[in-house]
């Protein structure tokens, strides 16, 4: 079986599973009592962010290695985890807004969280598109890797901006120093969530990365 | 019955855009492996 089938297989099974996902945060997880079952928005919005930063943080690491060891496979993998991370990214900032509208009253606010991380999206289509305008190759690389790094340093940031800043965005209650904040039954459905955001970000990743590999290929020849 | 404000519509809004997302990009790169 070649990377492609295995990532589109992948892929296919994640979706099946994400269906389980919505089966049990739906019909089997109770709702937030004060904020109905908007809260359950919060299944698919933070695993979507968690696979949305682990796609930029891959990026940057990849990006690192690409500089230290001209490697091209570091650079096809970086672009692979940014393409499929601005899709994650996507599904971050339409399910934040369609949450935010219940519980906030407003679909958007330019609090530091938010902010940065629709500086985050901008900064996955600004590589990519700063990728298909640069034609030479090594060139290319070298850029879509500084750009990567920033992409890592932005990171830390946006995790911590809660902290740092006044901001509407309610503050991490999974990925914090003390334990995770949620009743045993939100907390397996958000970790099960968690679990299959993060296959298919694999999957999609297999397939983009071999995707990019075959055009090289055909490229070459 | 559920206790708190009634907002479901918004939740079944989020789902269905996070799916619609999700599998639309599946399909594209299913029809990218195709189409090379």
């Amino acid at each position: 079986m070649t990377l492609a089938q295995r990532g589109r297989w992948l892929t296919w099974v994640s979706l099946i599973l994400l269906g389980g996902v919505y089966v049990r945060a739906l019909a089997f997880t109770p709702p937030e009592r004060f904020q109905g079952l908007a809260q359950k928005i919060f299944y698919v919005h933070v695993p979507a962010a968690w696979s949305a930063m682990l796609a930029m943080g891959l990026v940057g690491l990849a990006s690192i290695l690409f500089l230290v060891m001209k490697d091209y496979r570091f650079d096809r993998f970086a672009a692979a985890s940014a393409e499929v991370g601005t899709a994650f990214s996507l599904v971050m900032l339409t399910t934040g807004p369609i949450w935010a509208k219940p519980i906030w009253g407003t679909w958007w606010t330019w609090d530091a969280r938010l902010t940065l991380t629709l500086f985050l999206f901008f900064l996955f289509v600004g590589y990519l598109l700063m990728r298909g305008a640069v034609t030479e190759a090594s060139l290319r690389a070298r850029y879509s890797a500084v750009l990567g790094i920033c992409g890592l340093v932005l990171l830390p940031f946006i995790h911590l901006s809660v902290y740092l800043f006044r901001t509407l965005h309610p503050m991490p209650i999974v990925l914090k120093p003390s334990a995770p904040s949620l009743p045993g039954s939100m907390l397996e459905t958000l970790l099960l969530s968690f679990g299959v955001f993060t296959l298919l970000y694999v999957g999609f990743v297999m397939q983009v990365y071999a995707l990019a590999s075959a055009r090289d290929t055909v490229g070459d020849a | 019955m559920p206790e708190g404000p009634a907002n479901g519509g918004y939740m079944v809004a989020a789902y269905i855009a996070a799916a619609v997302i999700l599998v639309a990009y599946a399909l594209f790169l299913h029809l990218r492996s195709r189409k090379l």
